[in-house]
């Protein structure tokens, strides 16, 4: 044979041997850097993971859709905030009622609520099956199914009844369950938390930020409050209380400050490293929220409204610790704010209907944006807890108890000056409800909680009504329409939308 | 022998020490005679002379051409030679020289001009055999555009493909589309270079290109199977030929400058100043003293391009050769913007017997480029009234937007890298019919980009810090390697007998691609100096600021480029009797991007053609010298997904902060859910053509009806919420089906009155695209929503009926005129009296998100071009417009307004009472108004000047003086002139995502090119 004849067998012999045995493995290419789901979770390090994992979604840019929380925006505490330009037609439809089951938002803050849900389904659902310490076993369990109640009892407020999803592979064109189905799910996951969960004390430093005992407590406190449930909320509110676990600071602005994070006051939070992104560890919420222009500490979305400036009884310092206004040096910094604000801007009657001021609560000290990245937003405080322990015990008739708790919260607003903010002395029901209501807006102010308290408390129509709110309609949230579309039938709309 | 070889390496050498002598302005005159042959070269048909023929002493490349009366003189220093005697359109003819002194030459014209030869996969054919749709480009058409990217020339010469040039950044490649958008996935097509399949062709310089096929319908591109779906580009490179043939250097060098085509029309500060005072009452006290700032002025000036080329072609006894090295440079019209690549090719062929070949095609390509931040869309937006720096030098803050010059000012932003190309392979022709041959490509690149900005701060008037600063220096980096190897083996089998042909190949074929890149990111360099971009964990903590910036370290495959197939493919070609043609072709594709049970498909495809022509009956008809009928069918497949959307994957790095120390905690959970059932789309193409040529081929014409419709779209569908895949996150499914049809048609008239030679060409294409379905009733989205502007709000929507990409949102009828108009109709709470009408499509009596629609079309309906060139008298010029119609483009750059910019001077003609205008609404810095609507939809149709050559051959009387056989020089200008309506900077806005189409977010201005080049063939 010629070498070029031996060269051709050479090569047909050589592609056969390599082709027919090998065209499987040759074809077959697996995922790199990246495990499939079907190898996670299966170690003890494995389920750590998976628990930690639960704790990122609420650190979330969407988590309430936003940086700019809708919620506080939809309430009479806030406007939209930063410059009249900026995002004007995605934030002021909420402002003003008007926004609509398209609008810009609402799916980011739906779709980060369950890949919390997911995350936590993978600990609860997964875990069970590895060898590892028990007790370690049911905390994770546990931690994360705080979690899973927490974000429910959001999805229930804010929707009503959203698809129930308790495992990690539901299937597809899931209907909406009850709002009773969703909220026992929120109780009996806030309530094995409650039964497995240590106590902050018993948590080392380095753990310090996990879900307690106590927080699980305070949240099912705030479940049963806002479902009318007063004796229920009592005894959960009163067992954190009488934890001896918390205590409030003695100075306000630290409670939300950096001084503050992990500290007495702290029952729940959301820890944040002064990263400048989520994936590294940072959140962007008080970023958002920052002063715009100079200093530059960020957008300046979620403005303090004239109304709730004007709410404050003279001389609190709350108001302070509530709203930064132009000019004012916190931390020696002084603040000049934003060119492209109006520092005043009128309506056409000439009345004043916004003032350029920033949301003092996600103040962080330092010379940069990224410092603002590292802001601990608290979830639940404990003055939260004495003021609802305060409204649930009025609701039971306890109306001494109830002023003990409501003082504790004034006693340390007055910071040291007796000539404001006197003790509440009122036992009527009605007039110390009020009062309790109102001291809320004032101590919680700018930190989420006000349009909840608002609608739970029926008085949306009156406090809300000139917004633009139409009862019957804006009680819940419109369900996304994307979502509904995607559905193809199987998502129904909320009444009224 | 040897004495011989001799000579012949010395007269290279002369030759290419006259070229450089030439190019160094010397001039040397030659002087050697010894007897001189006079005669006079006619045309046998007219009997007219033949001016500009070429006479040629056989075997040298000294030569004359006829003048105008035909006549020629050419000197002979030997008594034994042999006289070449061509012209264009005529048979060559070569004449012994005994002892003649006049030699009078009659041509025979050629007869038909059709029956070139074709590049189709794994073989070439007769166009006469060739029953599928086939587009071509010479290599002449390839070099008339000034590009980085040859394909840039198929753009307005072959029907059915649109080349859309994205912006005018240096160094970006166009995309390229043949026979519309079929997927909702990567829609481009693969390039075929001398057999190996690559992503692109932007490492090849034009001139060393001889041809381009494009494969359109399935009958041509089945053979390559899974990757035909978007069409095939063939490209083959140059070679030396295989007869003995004397090196033939060949020079190309082209100088030009580019300038901004067009401004867009902006206000200037007067009229800036009195709008902003109309909206906001005193924000200019005096109008006339307001700065007035061209800011587009300030960013755009004349750069130049400059594009130089020498190769060597030729062939001693056994081997044939091609090499040549290239040099490209295009300098942006924007600073620091520059792309600059130098080009090495090596073609050969080794006849190591009458059987046996080995042969190469290496191309290795290293570049750089500088890539400028985007100051187009800043310019666009900064006020007038603004000024670009304080008295002090320094530079002015530029609210909302920030100065741009400062951002090109701290730019620094490169990619650097080298791209090789190339097989090595064997031939073997055994039995007489058979050719085995075997051949191993490699594509092999190398990328590393570097991003620099130094620490800076950009003060307000007041001198306190504004918005646009970088506290710290920062670097990212980014290193890619990528590899692909293809092994492919085939056998052909060619033979004819009697009144039978056959041409079968059958093959398999194997590739591998890999890739994987590092991304780093570190701040707080201790210099600015580009010595010291280097990435050094002491860089992380900044004590300065106190503040703790992780330096980043990512590394990943490249999801699109990590994979391995395995194919085998088959194809027969008979002809019988020259008048019948069937082709079938069959490939079975293996991908590693699906799962076992779905991994292979196979794609057949059928085709038949008929050479009526060559039919008895049509002897009769003279003026009919060709035609031909032809129709095909075939699938094709698509497999340009991610290799790793058929995996459910775990997230990891998610990270929880707990403790006093704010400690990460690092965690994993499951994350984005994987679809195992992943398999290949499939396009099914039916084609019908019909060739012709009349009047002894004057007039040709090619016509084609097609149909491609594409299911089973593997496309990215938002799952339902309660999934948990998070906000804005997509799964992959099979679902969806695409069609696109339409016609094409290509007409060519050549012709010669006297001396004067002319070609007309027209080609057409229609295109129609319709989503046919989206998702099933499969739980899952049945709409794609894509388009985003810069403000996250997306303005495209695909759904059934629609095309893919279409623009939605608000459609207007108006301006409210009145209060009363106003309250009459429904309208959103923020809208005013003199605002934008929206209307209420829904009919529920309020305007909401629901009444969003379909506003307009991104892809051309109608897409034409039109050629015209003559030749006389050594004088060369051709001109070539192309244009497109109905489609539309989202001017997104306007609509997007969170802070106040300037205007399109379209709000000149704005409300301003009662009466005033009814499309323009009263001015306003943001807000209702820029809720996207059809407000903001603009025609995109366009004809274009895309380029006008004139060139001169000089009399080869003289370039044969200084051993040139060949000197030609010319002026050309590139995008001479565009006619559109739209106000932006170019009608032709490309995308990647087939999603995003059409939408103008403020791209880099193409350019007009103007330049001056000489090619020298000695």
């Amino acid at each position: 044979m010629k070498p070029f004849t031996k060269l051709f067998f050479l090569i047909l012999g050589f592609t056969s041997v390599i082709l027919f045995p090998g065209c499987k493995k040759f074809l077959q290419k697996d995922l790199q850097g990246t495990l499939t789901q079907q190898a996670f979770p299966v170690s003890p390090s494995d389920a750590l993971l998976a628990t930690n994992a639960t704790y990122e979604a609420i650190r979330e840019w969407y988590y309430h859709s936003g940086g700019y929380p809708i919620l506080d925006i939809m309430s009479d505490d806030a406007r939209k905030g930063s410059n009249p330009n900026d995002q004007a037609s995605n934030l002021n439809p909420y402002d003003n009622f008007t926004f609509s089951p398209t609008q810009d938002g609402l799916d980011r803050w739906w779709n980060t609520l369950y890949v919390g849900v997911k995350r936590a389904n993978v600990v609860i659902e997964k875990i069970p099956a590895i060898q590892m310490d028990e007790t370690l076993k049911t905390r994770y369990i546990a931690e994360s199914r705080f979690i899973r109640g927490l974000i429910y009892f959001d999805f229930v407020r804010a929707w009503g009844g959203v698809p129930l999803v308790t495992t990690t592979d539901p299937p597809l064109k899931l209907p909406r369950a009850s709002s009773n189905d969703i909220f026992n799910l929120v109780i009996s996951d806030l309530q094995f938390a409650i039964d497995n969960l240590p106590l902050q004390s018993d948590y080392a430093s380095e753990d310090l930020g996990r879900a307690t005992k106590g927080a699980a407590q305070a949240m099912l406190a705030r479940v049963y409050l806002f479902q009318h449930d007063f004796f229920n909320a009592e005894i959960y509110a009163m067992a954190v209380i009488n934890s001896g676990q918390y205590g409030l600071e003695p100075v306000f602005t630290d409670a939300n400050g950096v001084n503050g994070n992990n500290g007495i006051e702290s029952v729940f939070e959301i820890g944040a490293l002064q990263a400048e992104s989520t994936e590294g560890g940072g959140d962007q919420y008080a970023n958002t929220q920052g002063v715009r222009g100079t200093p530059n500490r960020g957008w300046g979305f979620n403005r303090p409204t004239i109304d709730l400036r004007n709410s404050f009884e003279p001389g609190d310092p709350r108001y302070k610790g509530t709203v930064i206004n132009i000019n004012d040096t916190i931390d020696g910094v002084v603040i000049l704010g934003d060119g492209s604000t109006p520092k005043v801007t009128y309506d056409e009657h000439g009345n004043i209907i916004e003032i350029e001021c920033y949301n003092r609560k996600v103040w962080v000290p330092g010379n940069n944006t990224i410092t603002q990245w590292g802001h601990h937003r608290r979830l639940i405080r404990y003055s939260d807890v004495l003021l609802m322990a305060a409204e649930a015990l009025n609701e039971n008739n306890k109306p001494g108890e109830a002023l003990i708790c409501l003082n504790m919260v004034r006693a340390r607003a007055r910071q040291g000056n007796n000539t404001i903010l006197p003790d509440i002395t009122v036992t009527d029901q009605t007039e110390l409800r009020d009062i309790i209501f109102n001291e809320r807006r004032h101590e919680l102010g700018m930190e989420g909680w006000r349009f909840w308290d608002v609608i739970r408390t029926g008085r949306a129509a009156q406090i809300l009504g000139p917004l633009g709110f139409i009862t019957g309609k804006h009680e819940l949230l419109p369900i996304p329409q994307s979502e509904i579309d995607i559905s193809q039938g199987s998502l129904l709309q909320n009444p009224n939308w | 022998m040897y004495y011989k070889d001799l000579l012949m390496t010395n007269s290279i050498f002369i030759k290419i020490g006259f070229f450089l002598l030439v190019a160094f302005g010397f001039i040397s005159v030659s002087n050697a005679q010894i007897k001189t042959i006079k005669g006079v070269v006619i045309a046998s048909d007219t009997k007219e002379t033949l001016p500009g023929a070429t006479v040629l002493i056989k075997g040298t490349t000294t030569g004359v051409v006829t003048g105008i009366d035909g006549n020629y003189s050419i000197a002979v220093t030997t008594d034994k030679a042999t006289l070449v005697f061509s012209y264009v359109g005529y048979n060559q003819k070569e004449v012994e020289i005994t002892n003649q002194t006049i030699i009078d030459i009659q041509l025979e014209p050629k007869k038909t001009t059709l029956d070139e030869i074709v590049v189709i996969g794994y073989g070439s054919v007769r166009k006469s055999d060739l029953s599928g749709s086939v587009g071509s480009v010479k290599s002449e058409d390839i070099t008339k555009i000034t590009a980085l990217n040859p394909v840039q020339s198929l753009q307005g010469n072959v029907t059915g493909v649109q080349v859309t040039s994205s912006s005018g950044v240096p160094g970006e490649n166009p995309s390229v589309r043949i026979r519309g958008v079929g997927t909702f996935n990567n829609s481009d097509p693969i390039y075929v270079v001398d057999g190996v399949i690559v992503d692109n062709i932007s490492f090849l310089s034009s001139s060393d290109i001889i041809s381009m096929e494009v494969l359109k319908d399935a009958s041509a591109s089945a053979i390559y199977g899974s990757r035909g779906a978007n069409g095939v580009i063939m490209v083959t490179t140059k070679m030396g030929k295989a007869i003995d043939e004397k090196t033939a250097f060949s020079f190309s060098g082209e100088v030009g400058i580019q300038n901004l085509a067009k401004k867009i029309g902006l206000l200037n500060g007067r009229d800036f100043a009195i709008i902003s005072n109309e909206i906001k009452s005193g924000s200019f006290n005096n109008v006339d003293a307001v700065p007035n700032t061209d800011w587009q002025n300030l960013i755009f000036h004349s750069a130049p391009i400059l594009d130089f080329q020498l190769s060597a072609s030729g062939s001693s006894k056994n081997i044939q050769y091609y090499i040549s090295g290239g040099y490209f440079k295009q300098c942006g019209i924007i600073d620091k913007s520059s792309y600059e690549r130098i080009t090495l090719k090596i073609n050969n062929i080794y006849n190591l017997s009458k059987y046996v070949k080995l042969g190469n095609n290496i191309t290795i390509a290293p570049y750089t480029q500088q890539v400028a931040p985007n100051v187009t869309y800043d310019a666009y937006r900064a006020k007038p009234t603004l000024v670009p720096y304080y008295p002090d030098g320094s530079f002015a803050v530029v609210p909302g937007v920030g100065n741009p010059l400062a951002d090109l000012a701290y730019s620094n932003n490169f990619n650097r890298g080298v791209r090789g190309v190339g097989n090595i392979f064997g031939e073997v022709n055994f039995l007489k019919a058979f050719t085995f041959k075997s051949s191993f490509g490699i594509d092999a690149a190398y990328n590393k980009s570097e991003n620099f900005t130094p620490a800076f701060t950009i003060y307000n008037p007041d001198g306190t810090i504004s918005q646009q600063q970088n506290l710290m220096s920062s670097l990212s980096k980014n290193n890619n390697y990528y590899f692909t190897w293809l092994w492919e083996n085939t056998i052909n089998f060619k033979k004819e007998f009697g009144k039978h042909s056959i041409d079968a190949v059958a093959g398999y074929t194997m590739q591998n691609t890999t890739s994987d890149g590092f991304d780093l990111f570190g701040k707080n360099l201790i210099r600015d100096a580009s010595s010291f971009w280097y990435i050094q964990p002491a860089y992380i903590y900044d004590p300065a600021n106190n503040v703790n910036t992780i330096s980043n370290i990512k590394e990943s495959v490249n999801l699109k480029q990590y994979y391995s197939m395995i194919s085998f493919l088959i194809r027969v070609n008979y002809v019988f009797n020259k008048k019948y043609i069937l082709t079938a072709t069959f490939r079975s594709d293996g991908s590693s991007k699906f799962a076992l049970n779905n991994r292979y498909a196979s794609f057949p495809s059928f085709a038949l053609g008929w050479n009526v022509s060559q039919e008895k009956f049509m002897q009769n008809i003279k003026w009919l010298n060709k035609l031909k009928v032809r129709a095909s069918w075939g699938k094709l497949g698509n497999d340009k997904i991610d290799y790793w959307d058929r995996y459910a994957r775990v997230e990891s790095n998610i990270l929880a902060i707990f403790g006093t120390n704010n400690d990460p905690n690092t965690g994993a959970s499951y994350g984005i859910n994987g679809n195992p059932n992943l398999k290949w789309e499939v396009t099914t193409q039916t084609d019908i053509g019909l060739e012709f040529g009349v009047l002894d081929s004057r007039l040709t014409a090619e016509f084609d009806y097609y149909n491609k419709k594409t299911d089973d779209i593997l496309v990215f569908l938002s799952t339902p919420g309660y999934l948990g895949n998070g906000a804005g996150a997509k799964v992959r499914f099979n679902a969806a089906s695409v069609v696109n049809r339409g016609f094409e048609l290509n007409l060519n008239w050549r012709d010669q009155v006297g001396k004067f030679k002319y070609i007309v060409g027209i080609l057409g294409t229609t295109l129609h695209n319709e989503v046919l379905s989206i998702g099933g009733n499969s739980g899952v989205d049945s709409v794609l929503i894509g388009g985003y502007l810069g403000n996250g709000i997306p303005v495209t929507l695909s759904k059934a009926g629609l095309p893919i990409g279409a623009f939605y949102g608000y459609q207007t009828d108006g301006v409210f005129q009145s209060q009363a108009e106003l309250d009459a109709y429904p309208h959103n709470s923020q809208a005013g009296v003199g605002d934008l009408r929206f209307v209420d499509i829904n009919g529920d009596g309020k305007i909401d998100g629901l009444d969003r629609t379909y506003i307009g079309s991104p892809i051309p309906t109608f897409i034409f071009g039109f050629n015209f060139g003559f030749e006389i008298l050594g004088i060369d010029f051709s001109v070539n417009v192309q244009g497109q119609t109905g489609n539309k483009i989202f001017n997104g750059k306007d609509a997007v307004r969170p802070d106040p910019y300037n205007f399109e001077s379209r709000v000149l003609d704005r409300w301003t009472g009662p009466g005033t205008s009814n499309t323009e609404p009263r001015p306003s810095f943001g807000g209702y108004n820029y809720t996207p609507s059809d407000y903001f939809i603009q025609d995109a149709s366009f004809l274009r000047i895309r380029n006008v050559t004139l060139g001169y051959m000089l009399p080869s009387s003289w370039s044969t003086k200084i051993y040139m056989q060949k000197i030609r020089i010319y002026i050309k200008a590139d995008n001479l002139y565009t006619l559109t309506k739209y106000t932006g900077y170019t009608p032709e806005i490309g995308s990647d995502d087939p999603l995003s189409p059409g939408i103008d977010s403020g791209v880099y201005p193409i350019t007009a090119f103007y330049s001056i080049g000489i090619n020298l063939n000695f």
